[in-house]
């Protein structure tokens, strides 16, 4: 990428960080669901991929140091029935609202909205602190996709 | 001079912006200093070097309203003195600020800073310099100089910066003008991307229906199809028996026992292919073989 001069941190780590925290992640689905039923339907399947997927990122992506990369991972770990402590999380989200609704442009808040809904996490932070972690999370999320795209293409016949 | 500037102290300290500590500061040195700022204010560039002494002053009157956005890089240590909240502060000769905005700049944190000071609980510590994060706002001539403007200005500024940064990774969106466009686009890239994601999901499903992610099963190939994007330099012959210079350039995210059995497979790997891609993935094979019960797997 280019070294353009950007305030904010946002670098991203290398495309086979994120390869081999993908690999691992579906590799281990595989065995995860050996003790499942084989026939499983696609849309389960494709669930399962694209969590894997998500998760992964998550963790290539720095772990529980991205807002965004954090809660992910909590959604993905309470879906597992693991223990997570989220009353802390909810504590912070309603004390964040109440603030932000006191102030913002309404040309602005419509859209941020939106993003919010989009970015993982993205409920409980400022519409400031929204814009680095959108940033942060559209450099992942093409990451992933151009690993998930040359892993296609690598297992597709020719 | 001295009189309106008195007033105006007064007229600050019904604010409650002032400590009562303030008046007492403003001795007689206090006074002469404000001279020498007044004269300041009139004349021009020699005075430049009167600056230096402003942090020991304790009691002045900001006559601007500025803070700003930027840190000067002039004296080191008004930038180190310089406030950090927004105060309501009637501004005079505002329209000063819009010529020889540079030296104002420096004028303005220094008084402002000495305001600062002053409503301080220590305003003897005055002479510490501390490295403080500062939002300096700049009032522009003709806007409101109070607090919650001045506070709005600096969040709208900052998302802006945002903004720019955002630009910059979004493909497309140096056409679109203005905030809201902006955010659609923006919006609508992060969307997109999510549904890249799917339908790849979708395809790698199709691709390998019974979910067989089996190490030993996928082939060489596949990993040399992830792993393509590495430099050159990785993958030449001689990192076959170099085992330290393992590709993944951000070691921080993986597990330092996965790097050190790789590199012992990749010492008593047997192969004899000649590229030393296959090596590489031979022992990410034999990795994640070997560590497919380890704790690495879990979802930290």
């Amino acid at each position: 990428m280019a070294s353009a001069y950007n305030p904010i941190y946002t670098d991203v780590p290398e495309k086979d960080v994120f390869a081999l925290h993908f690999l691992q992640t579906l590799s281990n689905l595989r065995t995860q669901n050996s003790f499942s039923s084989p026939d499983n339907k696609t849309s389960d399947r494709v669930k399962k991929i694209k969590k894997a997927a998500y998760v992964s990122m998550a963790r290539a992506a720095g772990g529980t140091n991205r807002l965004w990369s954090r809660s992910l991972l909590h959604q993905a770990a309470k879906r597992n029935n693991k223990n997570v402590r989220f009353l802390r999380r909810k504590r912070r989200v309603t004390w964040l609202m109440r603030r932000r609704s006191n102030r913002g442009d309404p040309i602005e808040d419509v859209a941020a909205e939106r993003l919010r809904n989009l970015v993982p996490g993205g409920g409980g932070m400022e519409t400031s602190k929204l814009m680095e972690e959108t940033a942060h999370y559209i450099k992942c999320l093409s990451m992933q996709v151009k690993v998930m795209q040359c892993l296609v293409d690598g297992l597709s016949p020719k | 001079m001295d009189l309106s500037v008195l007033e105006r102290v007064k007229w600050l300290q019904q604010q409650q912006m002032v400590s009562p500590e303030f008046f007492e500061i403003l001795g007689s040195d206090g006074r002469e200093e404000l001279k020498r700022v007044e004269s300041y204010l009139g004349n021009n560039n020699d005075e430049w070097q009167s600056f230096r002494h402003y942090e020991t002053i304790d009691g002045c009157i900001s006559r601007t309203s500025s803070f700003q956005m930027e840190q000067v890089k002039n004296n080191e240590e008004n930038r180190a003195t310089a406030l950090q909240h927004k105060r309501k502060i009637e501004g005079k000769t505002e329209k000063i600020e819009n010529k020889k905005n540079k030296k104002i700049k420096t004028e303005d944190e220094t008084e402002s800073s000495m305001k600062g000071k002053s409503n301080m609980s220590n305003s003897e510590t005055s002479s510490e310099i501390q490295k403080r994060d500062y939002i300096h706002v700049r009032a522009r001539r003709g806007e409101a100089t109070d607090r919650h403007s001045l506070a709005e200005r600096a969040r709208r500024e900052k998302l802006s910066k945002k903004m720019k940064c955002l630009q910059d990774i979004v493909p497309g969106c140096n056409k679109v003008t203005g905030k809201a466009g902006m955010l659609d686009e923006i919006i609508n890239y992060v969307q997109s991307l999510q549904q890249q994601v799917e339908f790849l999901s979708m395809k790698l499903s199709v691709l390998n229906p019974e979910l067989e992610y089996h190490i030993n099963e996928l082939s060489t190939k596949q990993f040399q199809a992830c792993f393509t994007d590495l430099p050159e330099a990785v993958s030449k012959q001689s990192m076959m028996v170099d085992a330290s210079s393992f590709p993944l350039q951000h070691q921080e995210s993986l597990d330092y026992s996965v790097i050190n059995s790789i590199q012992t497979t990749t010492l008593g790997s047997k192969d004899q292919t000649p590229s030393g891609w296959e090596i590489h993935s031979q022992s990410l094979y034999n990795n994640l073989r070997t560590d497919s019960d380890s704790s690495f797997f879990s979802l930290k």
